[in-house]
């Protein structure tokens, strides 16, 4: 598949801090999860991509444009969605209004047409019914909801969500994950989160970064399969293991270099993740 | 983008905090009011309008508040056009309030107007100016108060101890009046400019080593 | 990933006699710290301590009046208070601006409490700018040539202005939720502190800092300053905002109620009674000491002359007896051993706003000395010793229009070290050529361009050869209705070409 968002060599300082550390990755059309801990650089990868932060060094191409220039850039954002991690809100707007002021920002003008837009984005994302509150009435999941409406708005090419799950309840968490899903067919996605579930779930590639790299890129199976030889119970806890806890059942479950004979489990994704983490950490430390 | 723009109008108009602005116009149109109270107010006069023009720029230090800066931070329309749509809201504004202000000041001991609001402007245009810089140069969604703190220092600072030769804030007997006043023009077509360079959106970023 | 499991330094539930308290003052602590890093309050502290030391050189000379340094203090204080009442209005907003308000409020320590950490927080500021006004009077206090005495409630101005504001800070955050108020309020009181120090009635009591207009030196027990009421009336006002931001915030204790109606009473005592204006016995003071100052001073004898001064200014009769006796040594003839009496003189009837010129005296050999000393008041008192040494009385010497004013000048000057210079301090308009008014501590003289001539050709001579040639012809040069012509003759001098035109 040809990739339609292209980065090489990325780097980003803040003051002594290298937040982006020369990150190269291909995204391709679907849902793309960015998996790191805090700190690992992620939301600056995706304002550096959303075209709200320009990198150091290092150049990259969203759809076939090159944002180093500024009508570059002006195309990228033509066809760009981003949702950032803390959206703000005019409190005083209703969701409908600010969503189509979002939408106006993003240069449709026929006003018949974007207000049908806007309609939909705002059915799509499950807010028909509270278009016309105002958004300091609306609840936090409402107002991420918003956000993701005004991403969503004029039907970008590329999708950039920077955690747009975080401080939603279960069930709210199942419809952005559907949200996402559908916003991920025919388009690119590139999903920032905390949640492995997510990734599992919904993501057909995952990157893991830490300390400002890319530690990992490929398909959540291939995630897993790290994972794999490298779980197992035990009846106490293992001094071996990298992480271990008590499950449900009574036994421990254990993450890291089993000893000989051990009782081996099916790997997650997470823990996938989490041995990549501390790979990387090791290498750091080392 | 003149059809854009002007679909815009509404949504930015009220995007804008016209309540500061308007908190910060009617203290100052008190301040200039206050010239009325009396002989010695009369006397007053120059610096009760200059006092007026500070709290109306502290005001105006907070035109380029948008909480939802960074939800519209990747659009499209660049933000040259964002910031110049709230400054040209402002416009009108400004010159209205600054009619009255003027009004309000008895016509016998009115400052020449066409020198005082140079001053004004110079006064008015840093404050933008300076929420510019600071939306330019930082990752703020609120630089009003920061702003106007910082325009309230400068002003003390600037009244305390500024260099006489080229004196600023003088009287309007002052022989230096033209003089200071060619030094506001300056003054105000340096805060213009710096503001539009502030106003443009970087596509590279300056490498800090 | 290794997880490390502590013991938790505090325990869940703690029952601590005092907790509040020891919190309130805890809080009191960091937000101390807090305030006191602020940019604006870092920024108006350096500006103020590099004033004052800046200004500390110039202002009074090494000769202060403790009275007037105290006053001194006074009106640099309220640019850090602007900053404390911006800087403190900011962090009282700072959990409602950044939303953790609906987080705070579950804690243990309520709103009131915050506001009360606050509120000290702003005293730890009045705090600092009190050891910065200490520092600033004692360092005038020490110097060598300081005489009379600072009043604890002028100095006590500075910090309770900072307190003030920083108090007004709190409170307009507990009423108005804006943050665009505390810059508002600080050109509001720029402006208006600018607007009614202009007005000179009562009312400008009710400000901070009351200056006044003139630099007249007075006794201190003549100044009529209402400084102790005023030091009330502020701490009665910064007490009753304080605590009235702390009802405002939730604090509504019968002691806090209590308190702010005992900080109104305080207030209203203090800002009455300010406002009462001279007494009759300061007014009869006041007359006495400016008509019949012979009556309150007390005399000392130096190489026989007599020396009269207020009680404060007793350490200084030493500096006038050295200028007398250094006048005397250049003078020739009878003047030479001619005693005078110094009589230290003031116009006190108006206090401090007062500004009229004392009339010369008519008495032998009496002269008047000022309140003031050092800088131009030298060779000013100078002058005057010289005219009475010649003319034999003040009044006669302050109408002196002759070429006497040669060797009066000369004596005047001609002992310091730079007579240069202290000829052009003396003189009004700073010139050392041409005609100009000659300044002394009661009426002036008018030197003509000729006498100004032939004294300059004096004083390019040797020291020694000029003061030999003005005491062998003394007698000459000090008869009435000598011209400057003659003068210069008598001294062996080029006859001077400019006008010699006297003015009255």
């Amino acid at each position: 598949m040809t990739p339609t968002v292209s980065a090489s060599g990325l780097s980003l300082r803040y003051g002594g801090t290298r937040a982006l550390d020369e990150v190269s990755l291909r995204l391709t059309a679907g849902v793309t999860g960015l998996l790191g801990p805090n700190g690992a650089g992620k939301t600056t990868l995706l304002r550096v991509l959303a075209t709200a932060l320009p990198a150091d060094q290092g150049a990259f191409t969203v759809l076939g444009h090159d944002p180093a220039t500024a009508r570059g850039r002006q195309e990228v954002r033509r066809r760009l969605g981003y949702l950032p991690q803390t959206p703000g809100f005019h409190p005083d707007f209703t969701a409908f209004e600010f969503v189509d002021y979002v939408a106006i920002l993003k240069e449709i003008t026929d006003r018949g047409a974007r207000h049908r837009e806007v309609r939909r984005v705002l059915d799509e994302v499950g807010l028909a019914d509270v278009r016309g509150k105002r958004i300091r009435k609306l609840s936090g999941g409402m107002r991420q909801r918003v956000a993701l409406a005004a991403a969503l708005a004029g039907d970008p090419g590329f999708l950039v969500l920077d955690e747009p799950t975080v401080g939603l309840d279960p069930e709210q968490r199942m419809r952005f994950r559907e949200m996402i899903a559908g916003a991920g067919e025919g388009r690119t996605v590139l999903l920032s989160t905390h949640q492995t579930e997510d990734v599992a779930m919904l993501c057909h590639r995952v990157i893991v970064m830490a300390g400002g790299r890319v530690r990992f890129e490929g398909t959540p199976a291939e995630l897993t399969a790290r994972a794999a030889g490298r779980v197992w119970s035990s009846t106490e806890r293992d001094s071996g293991a990298r992480a271990g806890w008590r499950t449900g059942t009574g036994s421990f479950r254990n993450v890291g270099d089993p000893p000989a004979g051990a009782d081996l489990l099916e790997p997650t994704l997470e823990d996938g993740y989490l041995l990549t983490l501390d790979d990387a950490g090791a290498e750091v430390t080392a | 983008m003149p059809l854009m723009t002007r679909q815009l109008v509404l949504p930015v108009h009220r995007t804008v905090p016209w309540g500061t602005v308007g908190a910060a116009g009617a203290a100052g149109l008190l301040l200039a009011a206050l010239t009325r109270a009396g002989e010695t107010a009369e006397g007053l006069s120059l610096y009760l309008l200059r006092a007026a023009v500070l709290a109306f720029a502290v005001g105006l230090a907070f035109l380029l508040d948008d909480p939802a800066r960074h939800t519209t931070a990747a659009v499209p329309t660049p933000r040259p056009v964002r910031i110049g749509l709230r400054v040209a809201l402002a416009v009108p504004a400004a010159a209205a309030w600054w009619t009255v202000a003027l009004l309000l000041v008895p016509p016998g001991v009115r400052p020449p107007v066409g020198d005082i609001t140079l001053e004004a402007a110079a006064a008015v245009v840093l404050a933008v100016t300076g929420a510019a810089a600071a939306v330019r140069f930082s990752e703020v969604t609120r630089p009003g108060l920061p702003v106007a703190v910082g325009l309230l220092a400068t002003a003390v600072l600037a009244l305390l101890f500024w260099p006489g030769r080229w004196a600023l804030f003088v009287p309007v007997e002052d022989e230096r009046w033209a003089a200071a006043h060619d030094r506001w023009a300056v003054l105000l077509a340096g805060a213009v400019v710096l503001g539009v360079v502030c106003a443009v959106e970087p596509v590279r970023r300056r490498i800090r080593l | 990933m290794t997880t490390l499991v502590e013991k938790p330094a505090v325990s869940g539930t703690r029952n601590e006699p005092g907790g509040a308290f020891k919190a309130v003052l805890a809080l009191t602590l960091f937000e101390s710290r807090r305030l006191l890093t602020r940019i604006p309050v870092l920024l108006a502290f350096t500006v103020y301590i590099g004033w004052t030391v800046w200004r500390a050189g110039r202002a009074w000379g090494d000769y202060p009046a403790l009275q007037d340094a105290d006053r001194a203090t006074q009106g640099a204080p309220m640019l850090v208070g602007l900053a404390v009442l911006l800087s403190v209005n900011q962090a009282a907003l700072r959990s409602r601006r950044h939303g953790t308000e609906r987080h705070f409020a579950v804690l243990v320590l309520p709103h009131w409490c915050r506001t009360v950490a606050h509120a000290l927080s702003v005293a730890a500021a009045a705090l600092v700018t009190a050891v910065c006004v200490a520092g600033q009077f004692g360092r005038e206090a020490m110097r060598p040539g300081a005489i009379g005495q600072g009043s604890v409630a002028e100095l006590l101005v500075g910090p309770l202005t900072v307190l003030l504001f920083g108090l007004a800070g709190l409170l307009v955050a507990g009423l108005v939720r804006s943050a665009l108020v505390a810059p508002l309020l600080v050109v509001l009181f720029l402006f208006l502190f600018l607007f009614f120090s202009g007005l000179d009635y009562g009312g400008r009591w009710l400000l901070p800092a009351v200056e006044e207009a003139t630099s007249n030196t007075l006794p201190s027990d003549l100044m009529g300053r209402p400084a102790a009421w005023h030091a009330l009336y502020l701490a009665g006002l910064a007490l009753l905002l304080g605590l009235v931001a702390v009802l405002v915030a939730g604090g509504r204790k019968p002691a806090v109620f209590a308190g702010a109606a005992g900080a109104l009473a305080l207030t209203l005592v203090g800002g009455v009674a300010q406002s009462a204006g001279d007494s009759p016995e300061l007014v009869k003071a006041r007359e006495r000491a400016t008509v019949h100052p012979e009556q309150v001073q007390s005399c000392v004898r130096r190489d026989g002359s007599t020396y009269c001064a207020f009680p404060e200014w007793g350490p200084r009769v030493g500096d006038w007896a050295a200028v007398v006796d250094r006048v005397r040594s250049l003078a020739g003839g009878s003047a030479h051993e001619q005693d005078v009496v110094v009589r230290q003189r003031v116009d006190a009837r108006y206090g401090l706003s007062g500004d009229a010129a004392l009339d010369p005296l008519k008495r032998p050999h009496e002269v008047t000395v000022g309140t003031q000393w050092g800088g131009n008041r030298v060779p000013e008192f100078s002058a005057a010793v010289a005219g009475v040494l010649i003319a034999g009385d003040e009044k006669a010497a302050t109408s002196i229009c002759d070429g006497r004013i040669v060797p009066l000048m000369w004596l005047a000057v001609g002992w310091e070290s730079d007579p240069l210079d202290a000829l052009r301090r003396v003189r009004l308009n700073d010139t050392v050529t041409g005609s100009d008014s000659v300044l002394q501590p009661t009426n002036g003289l008018y030197m003509t361009e000729a006498q100004t001539e032939v004294l300059r050709a004096l004083l390019d001579l040797p020291r020694a050869e000029a003061g030999a040639r003005v005491e062998d012809r003394w007698d000459e040069l000090t008869a009435p209705k000598i011209t400057a012509a003659r003068a210069a003759g008598l001294l062996g001098l080029p006859a001077p070409e400019g006008e010699d035109k006297c003015l009255s």
